[in-house]
């Protein structure tokens, strides 16, 4: 215990810490098989990063806020299906539409939070369980693959720059602007601060409703924008295909970058290293002669050890 | 005939501090069976130290507590429970959801029959409970859900489970009654002294009061206790109130000595509030504030001017009365729309409602009011960064770094730049102190009071609830006494220059 | 007053009206839902999640809630199949079999409780986190080759097989669920979650151990996790990562609707039980009138989401913090 503490009062954690992990990640990965330490490794670490990433981007806000979004990955996925299905017909037209929609469904997501003080895990439990239907009903529990306007999502995928696929651009990108809204302006400084402390934001007369509800919003586009990438990614949609396991990697990635469980704190260009790590997992687990499929085997163990070495305790104070 | 036994609570020269403050200075007393003492005080006196020694809350730095004759070392309540004392705490501590029978015998771990071969025997649990609550005259059903009684039943729940204390052998339980009769109303208040009276029988009883009434009609002795020393131990024969008043406040006979201004008075408020009324909280309210003038809220702890202040910034319901900003009235009122009337409020609870401790001082200051700092939504590092900084030069903050997070500050500074956040408002209207001074050392007090002062001077209506009617005398133009939720007496200090802390106390309690 | 309306909603006896509506409109609608075959089928679909509730129940009753269900399932499920008589042939050590999958349920269950009484990490992160870790354990055993299959005749039968005219699964589900009463109404320890439910600091300062209560909560909650997966593995005939899969929005909604308010103290293992047969009935009967089955996590979640907005509304106030 003294040791834990020890660690958390080391306060460059969060700052330096994502970055090290990603390192010393690559690094095992590197000792088992070189090709990764390449152009190559980076093309393929990079573009199954990217979803992840995004999920775990829309995941940080809401952590920020001091809440959790256990629907965003189902979000992402429900996106993806409606954008293989729309996309054929109406182009650029339906991301837009899409993306707005997801939006609406994040908003709504945050506008229960906000007035009924429902727990956001259990709220999004129950819309996580909607929307899981919603990707098979939509669906119809089939593949859907992109006939007509294939190449407008897919070069997002296939174009790259230094080796690097525009799909994990857009999350630096993304990551970028969440950075600026964070600490550049009055909205993003009130989420950190509902985040930190709630009962003196509502005090200090912060909007504590909207911040919420602008938070899960952006969980909601985020997830969006992580469906394009999984769409253009595999060409295709389905409820059981590419991304429909997204949720845990998210959260992992969000915790492992930095960010705090118990709200105020993430740093969303950490958030890009803690995506890299986590997609770096199943590559680890692979090259160590596993099954890939283990990877969730370690996330968990992520997840509960990230939190356990950052969780402040106070004295007295009850943990539900 | 009391000789035979040894006094059921003897306490010898029992001290307690923390940090500086000596909360409980070298008291001794002696309680015998079958005696009703009463304990009383202002706020922050020490009773409630005192009340945590004795319930194996604190520790005592030293001294020695014995408890029917046999000395006690409390490590925790489960201790004291054992040993003998029984605490009825202020605020109530039952299960609601468990019944009654439950509550009571929650910690009669060691009676036998309760449990049968590790299971809860419900029906001796009950029974049990039954002879508990008959024992000392209350008529409840053991199986009822303590969640649905009223909150005089709730109190009789928590008297028989203080009761089933096991002081062992021939030895007498001590019952503490920690302001029992702060929330209750008069004929509920009937019904706990004629308990009280009933526990005499087999117990002896500390009754902590404010209400010197009823300490002088149900105690056999009363104890008086300031900044941590008991001033007085006397029978109630033959006290007077007087003579307890003079106890409890310090010596000084009349404090007058801020050379109160010649500051106009405006004729329109700032605020004004009418008839304000919350159930069960206060009622019937109304006073004004003027800008240029400290007005100021007195009362002890239980007196609702805490809640009404709330309920002036929006933060707490009321369900009657007009709350009048700047001459009109308000409707729907709120936090957020009383920050845009120009209201501010300083929380008495400054970690948790007053500040984001996780967050610099230059976050703090451009939370509320960012002023030059932002230009709509976007916020301008440069400017926000000047800012603090000069406020912190102002409010001469230590360590004066805009940077480190609030939390890592000594409670004065956080208060400095607590106050900074709300003062960097361009129009500030009304200010709202909820205990400013709390925890502060001499030093920083007078900065805080100065800082309040001037905004002051600038035409700013300030209502202030201060720590002591020291406090209220020294900064304010009037004074507002309230006693159990409604207004008891106003003293405008700028014509009543001898007024006398006793008699402000008189109409507290 | 405002107590009242919560119970109204979610007291034992309306949503043993709702239950009884339900099976009253279902069986007017159809008449095969009144069949015996079809409630032999009901109380076969119930037995799995009425064992998960009972600790998913005293879980919830003490303020905490446990999401690992579905991967201890999982890997107690498959742990027990590769040593029982199957078509991977791995290792049949007979009984034993048992021990070791139910001890994986504790052990993990030991786990989860011992993280979040001891290291205070809010239980809905640590069971996350077990979840996935019993999922990944579940993975491994798994390993590449073909889903097992289960070779007994007799183990393969027995759920199904009648005795006193009900399903022999129905009858373990029932025996767990009279232990479940009894324990949490017969047992200091059971009184003991209610009352750290309603008032932890209160329970700390009475003497009460409460991080060992908090922990032998989670520990019975990850071994009747445990026995569930072995329970569903039979069933199923098959053993399978994703045995548990679906199980968790059956247990949380009905715990929820049966009245365990999610904060704590309130509610019990008989009201959540009521809450499981409610909720698959519903889903016997709208899949007995063509609604497709992809539709169950949906109805759940949206049963889920309205009832703890009911729980939560009458609560609500200008200064509540919601995280």
């Amino acid at each position: 215990m003294a040791f834990l503490t020890k660690l958390r009062e080391f306060s460059a954690w969060h700052t330096v810490a994502p970055p090290l992990v990603f390192f010393a990640m690559l690094l095992v990965v590197g000792v088992f098989n070189s090709n990764y330490l390449g152009p190559l490794g980076i093309s393929i670490a990079t573009a199954s990063a990217a979803p992840i990433l995004l999920v775990a981007l829309g995941q940080s806000m809401v952590l920020n806020i001091g809440s959790i979004d256990l629907s965003n990955a189902a979000i992402s996925l429900v996106g993806a299906i409606l954008l293989a299905m729309t996309i054929p017909a109406f182009g650029v037209g339906a991301m837009i539409a899409v993306l707005a929609l997801l939006t609406v469904i994040g908003a709504i997501n945050g506008l229960i939070l906000a007035y009924t003080h429902v727990p956001s895990f259990a709220l999004t439990l129950g819309t996580l369980g909607i929307l899981q239907t919603t990707a098979l009903v939509v669906s119809g529990s089939e593949t859907i693959y992109l006939s007509e306007n294939r190449e407008l999502v897919t070069t997002l995928y296939s174009a790259k720059l230094f080796y690097i696929p525009l799909t994990f651009w857009m999350g630096v990108v993304v990551a970028v602007a969440y950075w600026v809204l964070l600490r550049l302006t009055r909205v993003g400084q009130n989420m950190t601060a509902v985040g930190k402390n709630e009962s003196g934001a509502i005090l200090s007369a912060i909007p504590t409703k909207w911040v919420k509800v602008i938070a899960f919003a952006i969980s909601g586009f985020t997830g969006g924008l992580a469906g394009i990438a999984i769409v253009a990614q595999a060409g295709s949609a389905s409820a059981s295909g590419l991304g429909s396991a997204l949720l845990l990697p998210g959260i992992a990635a969000a915790l492992v970058g930095g960010t705090s469980i118990s709200g105020g704190l993430t740093n969303p260009l950490n958030v890009v290293f803690g995506a890299l790590t986590v997609a770096f997992v199943p590559i680890a687990i692979q090259a160590i002669g596993f099954n890939a499929a283990a990877q969730s085997l370690v996330y968990g163990i992520f997840i509960i050890a990230v939190v356990t070495l950052t969780t402040t305790r106070t004295r007295g104070l009850v943990i539900k | 005939m009391t000789q035979a036994y040894p006094p059921v609570l003897k306490l010898t020269r029992i001290s307690r501090s923390f940090g500086k403050v000596k909360a409980v200075n070298n008291v001794s007393l002696q309680i015998d069976r079958g005696e009703v003492i009463g304990l009383t005080g202002e706020n922050g006196a020490g009773k409630s130290t005192l009340l945590k020694i004795l319930a194996g809350i604190e520790r005592p730095d030293e001294g020695t507590m014995e408890i029917n004759g046999k000395v006690a070392n409390f490590r925790s309540p489960n201790d004291a429970f054992k040993a003998g004392v029984g605490v009825v705490h202020q605020e109530q501590s039952l299960f609601t959801n468990l019944s009654v029978a439950e509550n009571i015998e929650q910690q009669n771990q060691s009676r036998m029959g309760l449990e049968r071969f590790g299971f809860q025997n419900w029906k001796r649990i009950n029974a049990d409970a039954a002879a508990v609550l008959k024992k000392i005259g209350v008529n409840l059903d053991p199986k009822a859900r303590v969640g649905d009684l009223s909150f005089v039943d709730r109190q009789m729940v928590e008297i028989a489970r203080a009761v089933c204390v096991e002081p062992g052998g021939d030895g007498t339980p001590l019952i503490i009654l920690d302001e029992p009769t702060a929330v209750l109303e008069q004929a509920e208040v009937e019904v706990l002294e004629r308990e009280i009276l009933k526990l005499k029988k087999f117990a002896s009883v500390i009754f902590v009061s404010h209400r010197l009434d009823e300490v002088l009609r149900i105690c056999d002795r009363v104890l008086v206790m300031r900044h941590g020393v008991l001033t007085s131990d006397r029978s109630t024969e033959g006290v007077t109130k007087d003579e307890l008043f003079k106890a409890m406040v310090d010596d000084a006979p009349t404090v007058s000595t801020h050379a109160r201004s010649s500051r106009p008075i405006e004729l329109k408020p700032a605020i004004e509030v009418q008839g304000l009324t919350m159930k069960g909280k206060f009622r019937d309210i109304s006073f004004a504030a003027y800008p240029g003038r400290i007005t100021a809220l007195v009362g002890t702890n239980g007196s609702g001017r805490g809640r009404i202040m709330r309920a002036l910034f929006g933060a707490e319901e009321f369900d009657g009365g007009t709350i009048e900003v700047a001459g009109k009235p308000v409707h729907n009122w709120s936090i957020r729309k009383a920050v845009a009337a120009g209201l501010a409020y300083v929380p008495a609870e400054r970690k948790v409602e007053g500040m984001i401790g996780g967050y610099s001082g230059t976050r703090n200051i451009a939370l509320v009011h960012p002023g030059e700092a932002a230009r709509g939504q976007i916020l301008r590092p440069g400017k926000m960064a000047e800012t603090a900084q000069s406020w912190f030069d102002r409010l001469d903050v230590n360590p004066n770094n805009i940077k480190q997070p609030l939390d890592q500050f000594s409670g004065g500074n956080q208060q400095k730049v607590v106050l900074a956040k709300w003062l960097n408002s361009s129009d500030l209207k009304v200010l709202m102190l909820d205990h400013p001074l709390r925890g502060l050392d001499v030093g920083v007090s007078q900065a805080v009071n100065a800082e309040i002062r001037k905004a002051c001077d600038h035409g700013t209506a300030v209502i202030l609830i201060p720590d002591t009617i020291e406090e209220a005398l020294e900064m304010a133009d009037e004074i507002i006494v309230l006693r159990d939720g409604q207004l008891s007496a106003r003293h405008d200090l700028s014509v009543a220059s001898d007024l006398a802390i006793k008699e402000i106390v008189a109409e507290m309690v | 007053m405002r107590n009242l309306s919560i119970k109204n909603l979610s007291g034992p006896t309306g949503i043993l009206a709702a239950l009884v509506v339900l099976i009253v409109l279902f069986s007017l609608l159809n008449p095969r839902f009144a069949s015996v075959e079809n409630l032999q089928n009901v109380l076969f679909q119930v037995s799995v999640p009425l064992i998960i509730v009972v600790g998913t129940s005293l879980v919830i009753q003490m303020g905490s809630i446990d999401l690992s269900v579905e991967g201890v399932m999982g890997a107690a499920g498959m742990a027990w199949i590769l040593l029982s008589p199957n078509t991977r042939l791995e290792g049949d050590i007979g009984v034993w079999a048992w021990f070791v999958a139910l001890g994986l349920g504790l052990v993990l269950g030991l786990i989860t409780g011992a993280i979040y009484a001891k290291l205070k990490v809010p239980s809905f992160v640590v069971s996350l986190g077990t979840w996935y870790v019993g999922l990944g354990i579940a993975i491994l055993l798994y390993g590449n080759a073909l889903l097992p299959s289960l070779t007994s005749e007799a183990l393969a039968r027995w759920p199904t097989q009648l005795t006193l005219g009900l399903p022999n699964c129905f009858w373990l589900a029932a025996v767990i669920l009279a232990a479940g009463v009894f324990v949490s109404h017969y047992t200091k320890f059971g009184r003991g979650l209610m009352a750290i439910g309603n008032n932890e600091p209160i329970a700390r300062s009475n003497g009460m151990p409460v991080d060992r209560y908090k922990i032998a909560a989670f520990a019975i909650a990850g071994t009747l996790c445990g026995l569930a997966g072995i329970l569903a593995t039979m069933q199923l005939g098959s053993g399978s990562p994703d045995i548990g899969f679906g199980q968790l929005f059956v247990v949380i909604p009905a715990a929820v609707i049966g009245g365990t308010a999610l904060s704590g103290g309130e509610g019990g293992v008989i009201r959540s039980a009521i809450g499981v047969f409610l909720l698959i009935i519903l889903n016997n009967g709208l899949v007995l009138a063509g609604v497709d089955p992809d539709y169950q996590s949906g109805v759940f979640g949206m049963i889920l989401l309205i009832a703890v907005i009911a729980v939560a509304w009458p609560q609500r106030g200008r200064l509540k913090v919601a995280k």
